[in-house]
């Protein structure tokens, strides 16, 4: 065996070292190596991640780089970080063919900002280099238009199909394009149900890793017709303090566990007040009740959205602060948000892969 | 997460494998190691669609006497990641069972 192939199996064997804190594996065992060259005492390897949002992404990054570098006759390494988003859903006659991953965003009541957290979701998993859909199921007030700063509406496509509007690298539908606009629509269990196959079936999203879907709020027929017709691969369940302290949120949790659709986790939106003059943190309603009922639930805990108007500002816009104020403290907390959620699906997704989904042979 | 980290009463219970039992009834064996047989008739006569079931008292409207003895599933479809819906030989095919009816349903769980 030559020197440089026996380096190789050196760098492979010091990359075993490394786990993968989500799946609690190394990741040499899970297939995350992907290339491994060395030459005249550099070393370059590719790391193959599960998201583009990985949450610990320059810590792995690090770690590999260290452990290589420890290795006799290494100079320099140099390490790759790539992905690969894996579906969770092993349906591939569903209605979505392309789409990977479909995560609902619910909260158990309205205004609690479950459409600025799902476009601000999807704006930082696409910012990350994922491909990201975001469908407005809001039917009793579709927002997304609006937070997204769209002006044009959709085309139709080939074969009736709707081609989404893109805007910020998002792929967008919402119920607004089709609603008349003068008077509120009272939708009826059938309608309902037509318009979600519509929306699920009747548009070409393509190729998708995610795809987010803002839900009116509540847990009535459409979130149910909705389970009902696609694989899902988890919920967000957003809620503010107070909500958790009122049982609002916990509704939400029960519905899709009664559907056996996972729940990814909880964000807790509006959660204290920074004062923009002095920096104080003024805690109005309490902080964290979400952070409490995710543990008592078992269910992983996605972040804390400071209440602020430079969210309500930048979505009044039309664009959403992840966007507009990356560097911001409201910006880095949706960023934590979307990576943790996409660690979560991740979680989901390479759970169907190791071990095997329902077999049903008949 | 997995699965057996939920808490509570809600946690899910999902099928490993869900097969045919001799020529009629079917198997479901669980996650969690559990196997339940359902014959066939049995399991047509829990049907908890609005048709077979009153929505709001929960009444069972199906008559037993409807029902003939050698009804047998046609086909199974899985439905989302919560239910299954089966097509039975009568024509019928509304009913969606969830797995937490099913398992509900487990006829060896039943207290007789
Ligand atoms: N963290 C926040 N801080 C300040 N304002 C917020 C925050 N989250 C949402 N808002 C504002 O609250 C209002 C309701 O939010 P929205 O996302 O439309 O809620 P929902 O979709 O749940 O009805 C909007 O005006 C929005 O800009
Ligand atoms: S998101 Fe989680 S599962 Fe995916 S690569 Fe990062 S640590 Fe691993
Ligand atoms: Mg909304
Ligand atoms: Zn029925
Ligand atoms: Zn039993």
């Amino acid at each position: 065996m030559s020197e440089t192939d026996k380096l190789k199996i050196d760098i492979v064997d010091a990359l075993k070292s490394i786990q993968d804190p989500d799946l609690g594996r190394d990741i040499v065992s899970l297939g995350f190596v992907k290339d491994v060259k060395f030459c005249g005492g550099v070393a370059a390897v590719t790391i193959e991640l599960t998201t583009p949002a990985c949450p610990v992404k320059d810590q792995m990054r690090e770690e590999a780089r260290q452990a290589i570098l420890a290795l006799d006759g290494v100079d320099e390494a140099n390490v790759e970080m790539t992905a690969r988003v894996r579906s969770s859903s092993s349906d591939n006659q569903s209605l979505l063919p392309g789409v990977k991953n479909v995560i609902p965003v619910a909260s158990g009541k309205g205004g609690v900002g479950k459409s600025t957290v799902s476009a601000n979701l999807a704006v930082a998993l696409a910012q990350s280099g994922a491909q990201v859909g975001l469908m407005d199921a809001d039917v009793y007030g579709p927002s997304i238009p609006t937070l997204m700063g769209l002006s044009e509406k959709p085309v139709s496509g080939p074969n009736q199909q709707m081609i989404p509007v893109t805007q910020y690298d998002v792929k967008i539908i919402s119920m607004g394009f089709f609603l008349p606009e003068e008077k509120a629509v009272i939708w009826r269990g059938p309608m309902l149900d037509k318009m979600i196959t519509q929306f699920l079936g009747g548009v070409q999203w393509g190729e998708l890793d995610y795809l987010i879907i803002d839900l009116p709020p509540g847990t009535g027929d459409i979130q149910l017709s909705l389970c009902q017709k696609v694989p899902l691969t988890g919920a967000v369940i957003v809620s503010t303090p107070q909500d958790v302290a009122l049982n609002v949120a916990q509704k939400a949790i029960a519905m899709f566990n009664q559907l056996n659709t996972p729940v990814l986790g909880i964000v807790e939106n509006m959660s204290h007040y920074r004062c923009s003059h002095c920096g104080q943190r003024d805690e109005i309603f309490g902080t964290g009740g979400a952070r409490k009922v995710s543990e008592s639930r078992g269910l992983p805990f996605l972040g804390e959205i400071p209440l602020s108007t430079n969210i309500r500002v930048h979505s009044d816009q039309g664009k959403p602060v992840v966007l507009a104020d990356p560097e911001s403290e409201q910006a880095k907390a949706f960023l934590q948000v979307a990576e943790n959620t996409a660690a979560q699906i991740s979680i989901r997704a390479m759970a169907g892969e190791l071990e095997q989904d329902i077999k049903v042979s008949f | 997460m997995d699965e057996q980290t939920r808490s509570g009463d809600d946690s899910p219970v999902i099928p490993r494998e869900i097969t045919r039992a001799g020529d009629h009834d079917i198997r479901i064996l669980w996650k969690s190691g559990h196997e339940s047989l359902y014959p066939a008739r049995y399991l047509r006569l829990k049907c908890p669609c609005a048709v077979c079931v009153d929505e709001w008292t929960g009444r069972e409207i199906l008559r037993p006497q409807a029902v003939t003895e050698d009804v047998a599933p046609s086909s199974l479809e899985l439905v989302g990641r919560y239910g299954l819906r089966v097509r039975w030989t009568d024509g019928h095919s509304d009913g969606i069972y969830t797995f937490k009816l099913l398992r509900e349903l487990c006829p060896c769980c039943q207290e007789s």
